[in-house]
C-alpha cells in the first residue's frame, strides 16, 4: 500500500457558493407563493378534541388552515401522515398547517389557532419502561439478532472476563440549512423544490401519497446544505404535508422548517443503553462477546440502529451473541444520523476493548491485532480488502503511539493531564444501483447527467472527475447536472455509498461515449484518424490521437455529429456478493484534560484509513475531517435534553444543543491509504462519509481514560464526571 | 411575531422621553438578546426604542480627587471595551470575563448595558410554552423538578433557580463597580450588587430598574485589586458557550499577604454572586495555596443544589482556588 498522492481538481461548485450565485432551493420563489406555518402539539401524547381556526382564518392574508378535519386524505402509509389523525405522537408534531400569504401572516396565524387537547399517558423516557423492549424486524440493514458459538459458557469459562454498560443519548442532525421545500402544483403536475437526499425516493412516495401519476411528479435539489440523514425518509412526512397544500389550494406553497422544528420533524439518533460482556484468554484472544442493546424508538415506529455490526464482524472469536431491542417512548421518529449504529456500537466495542486491553496489561493496537480476522466473522465470507493492519501501523506511527506510557495520569503539561487513545473504525461499504449519462456537444464540453445529490460533500466535482478521466478531456470542459428526477435514476445520498453507486455506471457511460468517438473517427474518410485500429487511438484533453494523427473532439463532432451524442449506462451491485465489503480505519486521540475543573479538549487527533480507490483526496480528507468532528460531539458535546416530566425538548437551538466549535479544533492528520479493490465492482470505490465519525468517541474516551484514569461510560462526558 | 412600533431616539433626552411617555417600551440596544427573546416569546415589547446611536459608547479613564477609575458608557460594545488598553491594563478582569463570552460577531454588537440586562439561558424560560414563573408568573417552574444541570445552587426559591447568564456582570461585581441610571425627570447610582434581584416569589422581574430607567454607564473603580484580577470561565467546550461555573478575583496583595479580596462567581447564583466567605477567609492570610485552599473551602457555604447541579459544589470551590492561584 501506498499513500494516496493530492492531484485532486478543485470543488466544481466553488466559486457559485461562495459568490452565492449557486441557488439553493430555499432561495427560489414564485408568484402567487403561499408561505405555510406549522401548529405543532405541546403534549407528548393526546388526543385533538377540537381545533379552533375562526381567529386565525380572521387574520388578513390566512388563506387556509388544514386539519385532520380538512386535508386532503392520504392512503394508510409507512410513514407518519400527519393532519390525518386526531391523535398525538411526540410533542412537537404538526396538528395544523397555516396557509397565508406573508410567512409573518402564516406564524401569526399558526400561533392563533386554539387546539383542544385531552393528554394521555405516555411514556416519556426509555428508562421508564425498559421492561417493554422488543425485538424489531431489522437492525438497520442487517439481523436484529445473532448468535455464533456458545457465547454464555465461552464467558463463564474465560480467563478474563468483563460486563460493562455504556450509553450514549440522542442527537439532532441539524445541517445548517434547514428543511424548507417549495411546491409547485399547476393543476395538472407537481414541481418540488426541496434540499433532498433522494430525489427519486421522493419522488415515488409523493406521486403515491397524492395520488398522481410519478411522470407528474419532478423534484429538484440542486444543492444542500448539509444533510446527515435528516433530508430522506424523515423529513418525508412535512414535505409531504406542504405538497398536499399546494394541490389541495391549487397553489405553491413554501414551508421551512424552523430550528426549534428540526428537533422534533426530521427524524433523531436515538439514545442507546448497550450492555456488552467480553471474554478473553490471558494473551488476549476473544473468547466470547455479547452485546445487547436497547434502544429508543416512537409510538408510532419502529427503526433500530444496527449498532452491533462492529461486534458481529470485526475481530476474530468464535462466540458471539448481539441483540437490538427497542422501548417506545412518545418522542420523534428515530431514524439514521451520519454513522447510525456504528457510531454509539463502536464507542462501546472499542471502549470495552480498550478496558480490557488494561485488564490484561496489553498495549491496545496490540490486542487488537491479536484479534485481527481474517475474514468476515459474521457473514463467513473473505473480505473484498481489508488493511486494518496497515492502518493500526500507519496511524500509530504518525500519531507516536510507540512513545505512550501504558500507565493513565503519567503524560502531563502544566496543569494539564495529557491522555493519548486508539479505536479502531469500520463501515459497510454499500452500494445501489445507479444510471448516468455522459454527453458531449460540438464545441467540445461534456455533460455528465445523474440523478443524485450532492451533500455538500463534493459529488458535483467526482462526477466531472470520473467523467473528465473515463473520456479523456480536461475536468474543466465538463459541466453536471444532478438533483433532478428528469435525469438518468441515481443513488440517494446516505449510507456512504452514493459515489460507490454512480461510479461505475459514470465510468462506463464516458467509456461507451469515448469508443462511439473513436470509431466514429476512424470511420471518417475525412478524419485525420481514418482507418487507424480503434484500439490504437488514445484521447486526452479532448484530443484522440493515434501514432502522430490526431483530431479534437470538437473538430469530429462538429462534422459528423453536430447535435452532440450522448451515452447512458446503468450498474448495480451483484446479488449475492462472494465477498464482504467494509471500509477500515484507526483513529488515534490526544486530549489535555484540566483533571481539577474536569475540562476535556481534544488536542490531536489522527486518523488511518483504508476505503478502496480514492477520488478526489481533497474531498476526502474534508469527509474524514468532517466525521472526525462528529466525533469529537459524540464524544463531549452532543445531546437532546429532554424532560421526561413534560415530555419535551428543553435545548432546541444552537446555543444550548453544543457542537464543537472552531476553538474545539484539533490538529487533524489524515492519512489515505490506497487500497487496490478489484472486487467491488464499484470501480474500486467504498465509501467514507461515515467512516470518520466511527470509533473516534471511543478513542477520545480511551485518551481520556489514559489523561485520568476515569473510566467514563456515559456520553458526552462531561466535566462533572471529572471531578 | 407581533406587531410593534419602533423609535430611534436621537438624543439621551428623547430616548428618556419616550420611555416615560410609552410605559411597557423596551430599549433596543445590540439587539441580541432582545431580537430572540421577541422571537422566543418571553419578551412582547408594544414599542421598540432604539438607543443603539446614542452617543453613550465612550470609555473614559478619570482621575478625580476622589479616586481613579473607569467609566464604560452603556452602549459600549463589549469588543471595544475588551479591546481598550487602559482596560486590559487597569481591569484584566473585564477584558477577560468579556473574551470569554459569546462569540466575536455577537461582541461586536453587544453593548455593556444590555449585557447586564439579559435574560436568563434557562431553557424553560426560552421555549414558547414550558411552565416557567419567570417567563409566565404563576406557571410553575419545570426545573425545579426537571433538567437543572446548569441552574444556582444560591440565592434560589421555591419559584425560580435560574442563573444570571453574564460573565461582565460577575467580574464587575468583583471589581466593586457602580451603576449610573437615569430617568427622564432624575438620575441616580447603585452598587451593581443592587442592579441585581433575587426572584423570591417574583421571578419575573430580574432587576432594580424602575419603568423608563435608563443605564447610562458602568463605574469601576482602579486600584491594585483591580490590576491584579483574574476571571476564569469553566465549561463543557473551549469557546461560545454561557458558564458552567465562573470567579472573579480581585486580590490586594502588600509584600505577601493579602490586604483585601474581592470574590464573585457566575453560573452559580441567581444573580452573580459574592463569595464573602471566602473573602473573609483572605482577609489578612498569606498569599499562598494553604489560604487559598482555606478560602475555596468556604465558597459553596451555603449553596442549596437541585436534583442535577450538586457537581457545582466541589466545580465552584476548585474554581475558587484555581482563580486565586491564577490571580496571584
Ligand atoms: C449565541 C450567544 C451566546 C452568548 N454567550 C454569552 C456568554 O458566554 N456570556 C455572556 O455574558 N453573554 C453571552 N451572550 C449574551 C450577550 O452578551 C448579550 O446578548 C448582549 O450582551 C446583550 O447586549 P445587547 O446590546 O445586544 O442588548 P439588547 O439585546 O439590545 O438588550 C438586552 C436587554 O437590555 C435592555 N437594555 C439594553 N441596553 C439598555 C440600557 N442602556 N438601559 C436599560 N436597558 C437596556 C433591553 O431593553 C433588553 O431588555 C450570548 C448571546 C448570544 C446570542
Ligand atoms: S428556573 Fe426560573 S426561569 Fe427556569 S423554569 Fe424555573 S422559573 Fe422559569
Amino acid at each position: 500500500m501506498t499513500m494516496v498522492e493530492d492531484r485532486s481538481p478543485r470543488r466544481y461548485e466553488a466559486a457559485l457558493k461562495v459568490t452565492g450565485a449557486a441557488r439553493y432551493e430555499g432561495e427560489i420563489r414564485t408568484a402567487g407563493m403561499l408561505h405555510a406555518a406549522l401548529v405543532t402539539a405541546p403534549l407528548p401524547s393526546a388526543r385533538v378534541l377540537g381545533i379552533d381556526t375562526a381567529q386565525a382564518r380572521a387574520l388578513a392574508g390566512c388563506v387556509d388552515v388544514l386539519t385532520h378535519e380538512n386535508a386532503l386524505r392520504i392512503p394508510p402509509a409507512a410513514f407518519l401522515t400527519l393532519c390525518q389523525e386526531p391523535v398525538v405522537h411526540f410533542a412537537g408534531q404538526p396538528v395544523a398547517l397555516v396557509l397565508a400569504e406573508t410567512l409573518e401572516t402564516a406564524r401569526a396565524a399558526a400561533a392563533s389557532v386554539e387546539v383542544r387537547y385531552a393528554p394521555t399517558p405516555a411514556i416519556t423516557a426509555l428508562e421508564q419502561a425498559r421492561a417493554t423492549a422488543f425485538a424489531p424486524r431489522t437492525a438497520g440493514l442487517t439481523a436484529t439478532d445473532s448468535r455464533r458459538g456458545e457465547p454464555e459458557a465461552a464467558l463463564a469459562a474465560a480467563a478474563v472476563s468483563l460486563d460493562r454498560r455504556y450509553t450514549t443519548p440522542t442527537h439532532n442532525h441539524l445541517a445548517i440549512e434547514p428543511q424548507v421545500v417549495l411546491a409547485d402544483w399547476d393543476g395538472s403536475e407537481l414541481t418540488v423544490h426541496t434540499p433532498s437526499q433522494a430525489v427519486f425516493a421522493h419522488r415515488t412516495g409523493l406521486a403515491k401519497c397524492l395520488g398522481l401519476d410519478v411522470a407528474r411528479v419532478r423534484v429538484i435539489s440542486s444543492y444542500l446544505g448539509g444533510g446527515f440523514g435528516s433530508k430522506g425518509g424523515a423529513w418525508f412526512p412535512c414535505l409531504a404535508l406542504a405538497c398536499l397544500a399546494a394541490k389541495q389550494l391549487g397553489q405553491p406553497v413554501r414551508l421551512e422548517l424552523t430550528r426549534a422544528q428540526m428537533f422534533t420533524l426530521v427524524g433523531r439518533r436515538q439514545e442507546t443503553v448497550q450492555r456488552l460482556q467480553i471474554g478473553a484468554a490471558r494473551d488476549g484472544r476473544l473468547a466470547a462477546l455479547v452485546h445487547d442493546t436497547v434502544a429508543q424508538t416512537s409510538t408510532y415506529g419502529e427503526y433500530a440502529d444496527p449498532v452491533a455490526t462492529p461486534t458481529r464482524m470485526m475481530y476474530a472469536c468464535p462466540n458471539v451473541a448481539t441483540t437490538h431491542r427497542l422501548v417506545r417512548v412518545a418522542a420523534p421518529q428515530p431514524n439514521p444520523v451520519r454513522a447510525p449504529g456504528e457510531g454509539p456500537g463502536s464507542f462501546a466495542l472499542e471502549s470495552a476493548l480498550d478496558e480490557l486491553a488494561y485488564e490484561l496489561d496489553l498495549d491496545p493496537i496490540e490486542l487488537r491485532r491479536r484479534n485481527f480476522a481474517d475474514r468476515d466473522q459474521h457473514a463467513g465470507l473473505p473480505w473484498s480488502s481489508n488493511g486494518l493492519l496497515e492502518c493500526y501501523r500507519v496511524g500509530a506511527e504518525a500519531f507516536g503511539w510507540a512513545r505512550r506510557p501504558r500507565t493513565p495520569g503519567t503524560l502531563s503539561d502544566g496543569r494539564h493531564r495529557l491522555g493519548w487513545g486508539m479505536a479502531a473504525a469500520c463501515y459497510p461499504a454499500y452500494r445501489i444501483a445507479s444510471q448516468a449519462a455522459v454527453g458531449i456537444s460540438k464545441d467540445g464540453r461534456v455533460k455528465v447527467r445523474c440523478g443524485t445529490q450532492d451533500m455538500g460533500s463534493g459529488t458535483y466535482t467526482v462526477l466531472a472527475q470520473l467523467a473528465a478521466e473515463a473520456l479523456g478531456v480536461p475536468y474543466a470542459s465538463v459541466d453536471v447536472a444532478l438533483g433532478d428526477t428528469l435525469l438518468p435514476e441515481g443513488p440517494y445520498s446516505g449510507g456512504s455509498m452514493a459515489t460507490a453507486s454512480f461510479t461505475p455506471a459514470v465510468e462506463e457511460a464516458a467509456r461507451r461515449l469515448r469508443s462511439d468517438l473513436i470509431a466514429r473517427a476512424v470511420a471518417d474518410p475525412r478524419s485525420p484518424l481514418h482507418g487507424q485500429q480503434p484500439d490504437q487511438v488514445s484521447v486526452a484533453d479532448g484530443v484522440m490521437r493515434a501514432g502522430n494523427r490526431s483530431e479534437s473532439l470538437a473538430d469530429l463532432l462538429a462534422r459528423v455529429a453536430p447535435q452532440g451524442l450522448e451515452a447512458t449506462a446503468a450498474a448495480a451491485p451483484e446479488a449475492k456478493p462472494a465477498k464482504s465489503f467494509f471500509g477500515f480505519g484507526a483513529v488515534f486521540a490526544e486530549v489535555r484534560v484540566d483533571p481539577e475543573l474536569g475540562e476535556v479538549r481534544v488536542a490531536r487527533l489522527t486518523g488511518a484509513y483504508a476505503t478502496g480507490r480514492i477520488l478526489n483526496p481533497l474531498l476526502a480528507r474534508s469527509q474524514f475531517v468532517g466525521g472526525l468532528i462528529w466525533g469529537i460531539g459524540m464524544a463531549l458535546h452532543e445531546k437532546t435534553v429532554m424532560d421526561a416530566n413534560l415530555g419535551r425538548i428543553v435545548n432546541d437551538n444552537l446555543a444550548d444543543y453544543l457542537i464543537p466549535v472552531h476553538a474545539d479544533m484539533p490538529r487533524f492528520d489524515i492519512h489515505m491509504l490506497t487500497e487496490d479493490e478489484p472486487h467491488l465492482g464499484s470501480g474500486g470505490v467504498k465509501g467514507i462519509g461515515m467512516l470518520g465519525t466511527c470509533g473516534t468517541a471511543a478513542a477520545i474516551a480511551n485518551a481520556v481514560f489514559h489523561a485520568t484514569g476515569r473510566r467514563i461510560r456515559d456520553l458526552p462526558i462531561r466535566l462533572e464526571q471529572l471531578l | 411575531m407581533q406587531q410593534v412600533a419602533y423609535h430611534r431616539a436621537a438624543s439621551e433626552g428623547a430616548a428618556l422621553a419616550l420611555a416615560a411617555a410609552h410605559p411597557g417600551a423596551a430599549f433596543i440596544a445590540g439587539g441580541t438578546d432582545l431580537l430572540q427573546l421577541f422571537k422566543q416569546g418571553p419578551a412582547a415589547p408594544a414599542q421598540l426604542i432604539d438607543i443603539s446611536r446614542l452617543p453613550l459608547d465612550r470609555i473614559e479613564p478619570r482621575s478625580d480627587a476622589s479616586a481613579d477609575a473607569i467609566r464604560i458608557g452603556a452602549l459600549a460594545r463589549l469588543a471595544d471595551v475588551a479591546r481598550h488598553p487602559e482596560v486590559r491594563r487597569g481591569w484584566p478582569a473585564l477584558a477577560q470575563a468579556i473574551e470569554a463570552s459569546a462569540s466575536p460577531q455577537v461582541r461586536n454588537l453587544a453593548t455593556v448595558g444590555g449585557n447586564l440586562l439579559q435574560r436568563t439561558r434557562c431553557g424553560y424560560f426560552r421555549s414558547p410554552d414550558l411552565p416557567c414563573n419567570k417567563r409566565q408568573p404563576g406557571s410553575g417552574c419545570a426545573a425545579r423538578t426537571g433538567e437543572n444541570r446548569l441552574h444556582a445552587i444560591f440565592g434560589t426559591s421555591p419559584h425560580c433557580a435560574a442563573t444570571h447568564a453574564s460573565d461582565l456582570a460577575v467580574a464587575l461585581l468583583a471589581l466593586d463597580a457602580s451603576v449610573h441610571v437615569r430617568r427622564h425627570d432624575a438620575a441616580h447610582t447603585l452598587p451593581i450588587a443592587e442592579l441585581f434581584r433575587l426572584p423570591g416569589d417574583t421571578p419575573q422581574s430580574d432587576n432594580a430598574l424602575g419603568p423608563g430607567e435608563l443605564i447610562v454607564a458602568v463605574e469601576v473603580p482602579v486600584g491594585t485589586e483591580s490590576r491584579r484580577s483574574c476571571y476564569l470561565k469553566v465549561r463543557d467546550r473551549a469557546s461560545f458557550e454561557f458558564t458552567v461555573v465562573s470567579v472573579a478575583v480581585a486580590l490586594q496583595i502588600e509584600g505577601d499577604v493579602i490586604r483585601s479580596a474581592r470574590l464573585a462567581a457566575g453560573g452559580v447564583g441567581t444573580v452573580p454572586w459574592r463569595l464573602a466567605a471566602s473573602e473573609a477567609a483572605l482577609a489578612g492570610a498569606r498569599a499562598e495555596p494553604a489560604a487559598f485552599a482555606a478560602a475555596a473551602a468556604h465558597a459553596a457555604d451555603g449553596a442549596q443544589p437541585l436534583s442535577q447541579n450538586g457537581f457545582k459544589i466541589e466545580l465552584l470551590r476548585r474554581a475558587v482556588r484555581r482563580a486565586l492561584e491564577l490571580a496571584r
